[in-house]
């Protein structure tokens, strides 16, 4: 077995946990495979004897495209000094809006949306109106600037130069009515939702539909915890010393926390073992900053500054913490123009996670289930348009697989049109059963943002068909460069993972059992028993 | 004014009484005040150094120890940025976009390299007793304070949450160090050993120049931090202990390092003694700092609160009740890097690069990367 080959002969007794009982050296050495301590199996396709060749044969493939053309456009320098002036504009595709404008409407009604259509629609019209007008002027004048060019009477000459200075300053005047327009319009029109899949259900959160049911709820024969208890019982997390460390009065809500022991064993081992099914799957693993530009933020759909905002700031920058590595990963192209070839770009990125979750409360958020802070790997994905459904099926089925591996029950749910975030044309929710509350929760979310955040992020593709006509030499035969579709999928949400976990693997004695994938990404770690004091 | 009393009397006495409060309310201000006072000024006090410390400034740094030589290349060698970007490892120019300069995407084996960094380190110092822990990333400023940080200095290190008394933590001896805080822990629980993965964010105000190019100098990155309490008396040998920790694995990864006793005007406040290792980074092509070993004694703990009981009975024959505790004192504190995974990867990508431009993976390291044994050059 190719595994074998790579492991060393340490064994699991030599991995004290500092109130653990010592395991008998005997039962681990009858064992045929012995596994060091959190061993990284990237490469459980070397068991069946592939070669250990490239291990990235599907990067490969990705690299070995032409170079991204990187056109790094600098933002146009603002003018004046508007407080409402946006940063960055968002490539809406206003015509589309107008002639579609039914469509448009049922849309923002279905998603109870605060869009201002007919505000969008009239700013739009008299800005394309005003930029007639500024056209029509600028014509004016350079066929002035061009008699001027010729032989004239002094007294001609003298009529042009103060129509050219009429002409201009009307033209500066126009010019700053049109900026302040295009900001309005960019304002109101970046508050449309995105449009909706035809199968999503119209409706409120109640109207989600199930698309797959897998599994079953345990049946225990005992009286089951849930998963602060067993985390209490088996020392595993610690919430009371964060509460402390962040001087939160009430104790048993704070959502900071220290996991400790095998709860950081599982958290390595799911973030391992994830990382590593992905990446079997073409996607490229990353890590990712955490801080990024506000700009960054708005741009993948998201308000960091609007009240009840889950985004946290830093204090006198424009910069905040991501609640998603969604966020960086789209930030990595923006502004770009990729060659069709490089398509699609397939992400699984692992990072914190760091959200505010103000106006959340009660007693759904104890513990483990809503936290400040968590790890999380994250999938994502940029595509040719035509693609996007296929991809977001591919996601799905690839979050389905992970969750069913570990055992877990649980439905998946085609997201109703109340719920879909603005950016989501549609969106999948997988939620797990969790014993010990009692109820499904929400462990991932999978969403085809269509070209909602490339036209904001700036993420254009060169659809590279060759023209009908004999390739001639120059730009004349490059088709125009198309927004890409994005999407999102979580693969790991760690805490949410571990009261699964938890939650539906206690024993009557106890203790936790450790799924079998995961075991070889935790040093062979089987189980998580109480410490015997 | 408890017993009988002519009104006159009581009266005398109601007006002394009033003066006396009067008096009192003054004197109880006049002495807030001042203890706020001194402990602003007191606080500024750094804390002793170890009689073995040399005295002065960086330059009279002692070399405790030095391992390994640096290695002889028989072709022109690269640094790790140029690695990293042959190798498809990490992009600094998105980052640069998306977040600001001092920021960074790692990439393909780049990521497989930090989880097996992390993962090979927990494991090594599990081994050694350690407490595996992961920590909140954010913290009160207080906390930081009382660890031996200025939060709100000029040039401060610490990034701040807007609207909010709390900071991002620049190192997991924060947290760790808080999980104790205002305690009196049974001696039985000493020492306390903790390794504590977190990410580390840090502002790195006032860092300039091509010495904090590529990985060297960034604002966040990730850390494994040992973090010891213990009984005063025993800190010094948790001091040679950790250190012999960091050197055991350092060595293991094959790397050239001196360890350095690091001179007086070189520690901070909170240090009694401090070690630095420096590792020879050949593409920088010199010794760069890859981890620290700090001996607080009880300069935090005074500030975080934290106290045991010692439990060794009196010479009388056991009573009940408090007479016959020993009066709790304070613990000391020792925090050090087990791993910071930025300046590691500069280290192996640096010191195993190839003449074909790979870089090999040292041993140890591979059963935490599926066996990987080379990062090499992605065919085009």
């Amino acid at each position: 077995m190719g595994l074998q080959s790579c492991i060393g002969g340490t064994t699991l007794q030599t991995l004290k946990l500092a109130s653990i009982p010592t395991l008998s050296s005997s039962r681990l050495v009858s064992r045929p495979v012995q596994l060091k301590a959190l061993t990284l199996d990237f490469f459980l396709l070397s068991r069946h004897g592939r070669s250990r060749r490239s291990p990235f044969p599907l990067l490969a493939r990705a690299l070995s495209a032409p170079a991204i053309a990187f056109q790094t456009e600098t933002p146009p320098e603002e003018k004046g000094n508007a407080v409402l002036k946006p940063q960055w504009k968002a490539a809406i595709d206003f015509k589309w809006i107008r002639e579609n404008k039914e469509a448009v409407a049922v849309n923002i009604r279905n998603r109870n949306s605060n869009a201002n259509l007919e505000a969008v629609i009239e700013l739009y019209d008299k800005m394309s109106d005003l930029q007639k007008e500024v056209e029509r002027l600028r014509g004016e004048r350079n066929a002035v600037a061009n008699k001027m060019k010729g032989k004239l009477e002094p007294s001609e000459r003298q009529r042009l130069i103060e129509e050219g200075k009429n002409l201009k300053e009307g033209l500066v005047t126009l010019e700053e009515d049109l900026l302040k327009l295009t900001d309005e319009l960019q304002q109101e029109a970046q508050c449309i939702p995105n449009m909706t899949h035809p199968d999503v259900p119209i409706g409120g959160e109640d109207c989600s539909v199930i698309r797959k049911k897998v599994g079953s709820p345990p049946q225990f024969s005992f009286q089951i915890k849930d998963h602060l208890q067993l985390g209490k019982e088996l020392d595993l997390f610690d919430f009371d010393a964060a509460a402390e460390v962040l001087s939160l009065f009430n104790l048993s809500g704070s959502k900071f926390y220290y996991l400790k022991n095998e709860a950081v064993m599982l958290e390595m081992g799911l973030i391992n073992w994830t990382l590593s099914e992905v990446m079997k799957k073409g996607f490229i693993p990353l890590t990712t900053p955490e801080i990024v530009r506000s700009s960054v933020v708005e741009k993948c759909g998201f308000q960091p500054r609007g009240a009840n905002t889950q985004v946290y700031s830093i204090e006198g920058s424009d910069q905040c913490l991501i609640g998603t590595a969604e966020i960086p990963v789209g930030g990595i192209h923006m502004d770009s123009i990729l060659a069709e070839s490089l398509l699609p770009l397939k992400y699984a990125a692992f990072s914190h996670c760091f959200r505010t979750e103000a106006g959340a409360a009660g007693a759904a958020t104890r513990g483990l289930y809503r936290v400040h802070q968590f790890s999380k790997v994250e999938m994502f994905v940029l595509c040719k348009p035509e693609e996007s459904d296929l991809y977001h099926e591919e996601l799905i089925k690839i979050e389905e697989d992970l969750f069913s591996s570990l055992g877990l029950h649980y439905k998946t749910l085609d997201m109703a049109s109340g719920d879909l975030g603005a950016p989501a044309y549609r969106k999948f929710d997988v939620e797990a059963w969790m014993p010990g509350l009692e109820r499904f929760g929400e462990i991932s979310s999978a969403s085809n943002c269509t070209d909602y955040q490339s036209r904001r992020l700036g993420i254009r593709y060169r659809p590279s068909e060759p023209s009908s006509a004999s390739p001639k030499k120059g730009k004349a035969n490059l088709a125009p460069p198309r927004f890409v579709h994005t999407l999102n999928a979580t693969a790991c949400a760690v805490p949410r993972m571990i009261v699964c976990l938890l939650e539906n693997y206690q024993q009557e004695d106890g203790s936790v059992t450790i799924p079998e994938p995961l075991r070889p990404f935790m040093g062979g770690l089987e189980i998580i028993a109480p410490k015997s004091r | 004014m408890k017993g009988k009393l002519e009104p006159s009397e009581r009266q005398r006495l109601i007006e002394e009484g009033k003066n006396l409060k009067e008096g009192l309310a003054t004197l109880e201000e006049d002495l807030l005040k001042l203890t706020d006072e001194l402990q602003q000024e007191a606080q500024g006090i750094p804390n002793m150094t170890h009689p073995d410390v040399p005295i002065g400034g960086e330059d009279c740094s002692v070399i405790r120890k030095k391992v390994g030589s640096p290695p002889q290349f028989g072709f022109q060698i690269k640094d790790h940025l140029q690695l990293g970007k042959e190798l498809d490892l990490f992009d600094f120019d998105a980052a640069a976009e998306v977040s600001g300069s001092k920021f960074y995407y790692l990439k393909n084996e780049a990521v497989m390299l930090e989880m097996g960094l992390i993962n090979w380190t927990l494991s090594e110092v599990m081994k050694k007793g350690f407490i595996p822990l992961t920590t909140p990333e954010i913290v009160r400023s207080s906390v930081v304070e009382k660890c031996g940080f200025q939060p709100r200095g000029a040039n401060t290190q610490v990034y701040s949450i807007e609207g909010s008394d709390q900071c991002l933590i620049g190192t997991a001896e924060i947290p760790v160090g808080g999980i104790h805080m205002d305690s009196i822990l049974a001696e039985s629980l000493l020492p306390l050993k903790y390794a504590a993965f977190s990410h580390c964010f840090r502002t790195e105000a006032g860092a300039a120049g091509a010495a904090t190019r590529g990985l060297y100098r960034v604002h966040q990155f990730s850390k494994v931090e040992m973090f010891v309490l213990c009984r005063p008396e025993e800190s010094d040998l948790y001091h040679e202990e950790l250190i012999k920790i960091e050197e055991d694995l350092f060595s293991s990864l094959g790397l050239h390092y001196k360890t350095l006793d690091m001179a007086s005007g070189d520690l901070g406040a909170p240090a009694y003694r401090k070690f630095d290792v420096e590792a020879w980074m050949p593409g920088l092509e010199r010794f760069g700092e890859i981890s620290s070993a700090s001996n607080c004694t009880d300069y935090q703990s005074r500030r975080l609160g934290i106290r045991y009981r010692p439990s060794e009975p009196s010479s009388a024959s056991p009573k009940k009740g408090k007479a016959n505790l020993a009066p709790p004192r304070f613990v000391h504190t020792l925090n050090a890097t087990a791993c910071a995974v930025p300046r590691m990867i500069v280290c192996l990508l640096e010191n195993y690069q190839q003449e074909d431009g790979s870089v090999t993976i040292p041993e140890p390291l591979r059963p935490f990367m599926g066996g990987l044994e080379i990062i090499a050059p992605k065919s085009r």
